[in-house]
């Protein structure tokens, strides 16, 4: 027999305001089964929660109903103060009488006939809630962190500092990602590689990370807790652990003016066994097969061979598949720019001297392609006038993307400096749209860069860059003086506009993660939940969620780092067990549920009798990775699979409790 | 009547499968009683394989026959089908009801199925008027997947144009929503809920279907208003995106309910909206059992 108890909350004047809470409190108690009706001023108040328990024990209550807030808010409040009473928590229901009713409606007469709906719904579904526990599962304690750049980095090194095995797979064939490529940081000055050096070598010496760069995560499967996770260590035709990174390998090589440096965005040349740059991590080359003579003629080039001290380069290395479990995963999969070459007007792709800005940050970087001094790649002069053009992708909606980079206001402007900086007497333009500049420090760092450095800012856009006599002539409008602009300039810098690195929307479609139609992952919030992914056990850092900059893309690296390290301090993972069961007695096996699971949460079952035979295959729920969400629910056409505490028969008296 | 060429290849084949062992039934059709009909035949050994036959009457969808307990304990099945018959099985392998591995495919051309209430009245000629709307739409005339093939020695089907198929679809079109809901309640009044539809379709293989369920009990089983169009609007929901249009239900429905009318209607929205066609292709992902983030969504308002 069931004993309900109905607590209706007033939340202050929130509730009480609009509806009339002694009416739903009235109309509780002359429902069968109802025992005790009461309401409070503050349910959620500690005074609310002790009236709630006392009932509890007095009334030997089987289950409670609250009108109150949205279970979004209290429902675990109250739940935890049901279970301290030894009442199965998922016996309490909630009523939202509040974001359903008071604040959406203003009548208060059908406002309190709709709560006291609403609370009938839920004293009928209360009455037929079943004990629901919630689900263990155990942890492997160890950490895959995707994508080497500065965010996984970071990942990485926290979750190894807090003594839990890290795996980082880089697909490049040193870790350092998009950080290492640029030359000085705004707002600071500091040089990339001097702060970022430190850490990538960290990462490699720390004892409790493992690195695997030229690999790629080739598949995933498992849930929370125990993924089980195949590397592609492809093959880098040079044993790792005999070689010195002397050198005499890559200096011997006769490709050395074919093949374009990826690590200096085309900017030089490299050879077909190469190191990307001097301070690579790990220090140890890789030989591009797609180039190299020995594998493009037929064996006969070996001079990389013959120069190597210590003999450790192996043509014939394969392809290595490595199987790992974890029980969490950081997808830091980092960006890409846009192809810039769809602005036809712009002509980048067609005059040599209109450039990207990351291109840029090699001519400034000490290690790039011109040893820092600034030399435009048609004819190495040095230049006198540079335009810099912003928003080249970014903010476009009709050609580009509409979001913002975020980074390129920031980073033009310390071109601009670096520019001043490096060329006496130069002078630089900058066409904008809008400043953003909101960090510690930007503000300031942007007007030195106007004020100190003499950078021209324009506000307007660029319509049109052509070649003339050697000069690349700049048309744009300067929308605050209303005047069309032309400026005859030695060089045009893009700033190129970010989107997520190629191929992460497979990679997330592997991991069973969902992203934007950009392709940048989403969060599980975007305000509560930022470093947590749509699924359990994968978290996300830098670039791949969005636009960010490098403090940003650290702290993600380290928010994920601990929401990893608070998953390991236990030893087991509770789940909600609010998940989806099938009725094997009349699953048919269709597996619609199977498609249309978000979370790869379904997969056959194969039933056999006692002597082994197969009686049937029907679908099974993988409870550490069902969210509940009910798509298979929709899908199954003979009603053979529920979620529980919303099951069939439960919904179904919520919708009788209306009719009557 | 004798053998045609195409009943001689059918029994060919049939023996063969037999004899090798490849199969242990076959499902076929053979001439009724009533020489203007066909019935179906399930042969198990070799030597019956020569009542298999085929005609313009050879209306019924066999494909039914596979979501049968005691036609799956046979293992390896040999099936005789026409061109939409065969878009069932395809969707039955789509949705793991049947292994490609385990049944052999014996398309048989076809030409179009003569109405049976004309065969009744001892129809023999295969024209535009005399067949089934789905064979005046027809365009797998030959199936789309077959291990064997029998090709047809009939005269291929003329079509003028006169002949409108399913015409009733523009004319629901075109009403107001008030007449739509006043048509179909007139059609679902005559519902007797024999589940004859269901039990004459083929992807309708649910073990328990959901009006069985009772625990709750969510659609009426009385033959009333509600009832009626509640199981009515579901079976058309179950089948949108899966129906291949053998047309096995209005066939077989007692009081003449227009159900094609439903199921190409839906088959028709699907294919607008999704690009998607039922039982074409065995590795299709069904167009409702995709979860895609780039899924349309321009009817949230």
């Amino acid at each position: 027999m069931a004993r309900i108890g109905v607590f209706v909350c007033w939340c202050g004047s929130n509730i009480a305001g609009t509806v009339d809470v002694e009416k739903v409190r009235e109309e509780a108690a002359k429902i069968p089964g109802v025992v005790s009706a009461l309401d409070y001023k503050y349910m959620c108040s500690d005074p609310g929660q002790n009236s709630l328990r006392n009932i509890i024990k007095e009334k030997n209550l089987t289950g409670i109903v609250l009108a109150a807030c949205s279970p979004h808010m209290h429902e675990n409040t109250f739940r935890k103060a049901a279970a301290k009473e030894g009442l199965n928590p998922y016996f309490v229901e909630i009523a939202n009488i509040r974001e359903q009713v008071s604040w959406v409606h203003e009548d208060k007469e059908r406002a309190t006939a709709k709560a006291v709906d609403l609370m009938k719904m839920m004293v009928e579904k209360v009455k037929r809630d079943r004990p629901i526990e919630d689900v263990r599962v155990p942890l492997n304690k160890k950490a895959l962190v995707i994508g080497g750049g500065i965010a996984g980095i970071q990942a990485a090194l926290d979750i190894a500092n807090g003594g839990v095995e890290v795996i980082l797979v880089e697909k490049e064939p040193s870790i350092g990602g998009r950080m290492i490529q640029l030359d000085e940081t705004f707002p600071t000055l500091d040089c990339s590689s001097c702060i970022m050096t430190p850490k990538m070598v960290e990462a490699n010496q720390h004892p409790n990370i493992k690195l695997y760069t030229y690999s790629e995560v080739e598949d995933i499967s498992g849930y929370i807790g125990n993924f089980k996770v195949k590397i592609k260590k492809k093959a880098r035709s040079v044993v790792e652990k005999d070689c010195t990174g002397c050198g005499e390998c890559w200096n011997a090589c006769p490709m050395h003016k074919n093949v374009k440096s990826e690590f200096n965005v085309n900017l030089s040349e490299r050879t077909a066994i190469y190191v990307p740059f001097p301070q690579a991590v790990p220090l140890v080359p890789v030989l591009d097969r797609s180039v190299c003579l020995h594998f493009k003629k037929g064996g006969k080039c070996q001079k990389c061979y013959d120069a190597c001290g210590p003999k450790c380069i192996n043509f014939d290395l394969q392809d290595e598949i490595i199987e790992e479990t974890v029980g969490a995963i950081v997808a830091s999969t980092g960006y890409d720019l846009m192809d810039t070459s769809m602005y036809g007007e712009y002509g980048y792709g067609k005059y040599k001297d209109v450039i990207s800005g990351l291109q840029f940050e090699r001519l400034l970087s000490a290690s790039g392609p011109t040893e820092g001094v600034i030399k435009r790649p048609s004819d190495g002069k040095t230049p006198q006038t540079i335009v810099f053009v912003q928003c080249v992708g970014s903010r476009d909606p009709e050609k580009g993307v509409p979001y913002c980079s975020k980074v390129c206001c920031m980073y033009t402007a310390k071109h601009a400096k670096l520019f001043a900086h490096k060329v006496h007497g130069s002078q630089s333009y900058v066409f904008y749209i809008d400043i953003r500049s909101t960090s510690k420090g930007y503000e300031e760092f942007v007007r030195s860069t106007m004020e100190q450095d003499g950078a021209i800012y324009l506000r307007g856009r660029v319509s049109k860059i052509y070649e003339d006599e050697g000069k690349l002539i700049v048309k744009g409008a300067d929308t605050l003086s209303g005047n069309q602009v032309e400026i005859a300039a030695d060089m045009v810098v893009l700033a190129t506009g970010v989107i997520p690195k190629k191929g992460s929307d497979k990679l997330a479609q592997m991991l069973g993660i969902s992203y934007d139609k950009y392709g940048f992952f989403t969060e599980s919030h975007p305000k509560l939940r930022p470093a947590e992914s749509s699924t359990a056990g994968i978290f996300l850092a830098g670039m791949a969620q969005g636009p960010r900059d490098i403090p940003e893309s650290v702290v993600s690296g380290s928010a994920a780092a601990s929401k990893i390290l608070g998953l390991f301090s236990k030893n087991e993972y509770e789940v909600e067990g609010t998940i989806a069961g099938v009725n094997e007695a009349t699953c048919v096996a269709c597996f619609y549920c199977q498609r249309v699971c978000a979370y790869n949460a379904i997969s056959r079952k194969e039933i056999k009798d006692r002597s082994g035979k197969l009686v049937k295959v029907v679908a099974n729920v993988n409870p550490g990775l069902c969210t509940g969400c009910g798509a298979c629910v929709n899908a199954c056409f003979s009603k053979s699979i529920d979620v529980k505490g919303f099951m069939d028969d439960q919904i179904y008296a919520e919708i009788k409790a209306l009719a009557v | 009547m004798a053998n045609t060429k195409t009943d001689e290849k059918l029994q060919k084949i049939a023996k063969d499968l037999l004899e090798s062992g490849e199969v242990s039934l076959i499902i076929g059709y053979t001439k009724g009683s009533n020489p203007y009909r066909m019935r179906p035949l399930f042969i198990t050994k070799a030597e019956e394989a020569g009542k298999l036959s085929f005609s313009s009457h050879a209306v019924q969808d066999l494909a039914v026959f596979l979501k049968k307990p005691e036609v799956k304990k046979f293992g390896k099945i040999g099936i005789i089908v026409k061109g939409c018959d065969e878009k069932a099985v395809n969707a039955l392998i789509q949705e793991y009801q049947v292994s490609r591995d385990n049944i052999k495919i014996i398309g048989v051309e076809c030409n179009g199925v003569i109405k049976q209430n004309l065969a009744d009245k001892c129809e023999t000629n295969v024209s535009e008027s005399t067949v089934y709307d789905k064979c005046l739409i027809c365009e797998e005339h030959i199936p789309v997947i077959y291990d064997f093939l029998a090709e047809s020695e009939e005269p291929k089907l003329v079509l003028s144009g006169n002949v409108k198929p399913y015409s009733g679809i523009e004319k629901l079109e075109s009403m107001s929503a008030e007449e739509k809901n006043a048509f179909w309640a007139q059609e679902f009044d005559k519902c007797i809920k024999c589940y004859a539809c269901r039990q004459a379709c083929p992807l309708c293989y649910c073990s328990r279907c959901i009006v069985e369920k009772n625990m709750p009990q969510w659609i009426d089983t009385n033959s009333e208003e509600t009832g009626n169009a509640q199981w009515n609007l579901i079976r058309a929901y179950h089948l949108s995106g899966r129906c291949i249009g053998c047309g096995e239900c209005e066939r077989a429905c007692p009081v003449n309910i227009p159900l094609m009318l439903i199921n190409e209607k839906m088959a028709k929205d699907v294919y607008n909206m999704f690009g998607y066609k039922s039982g074409l292709d065995i590795n299709a992902k069904p167009v409702f059992g995709v979860f895609s983030e780039s899924d349309f969504n321009d009817f949230i308002k």
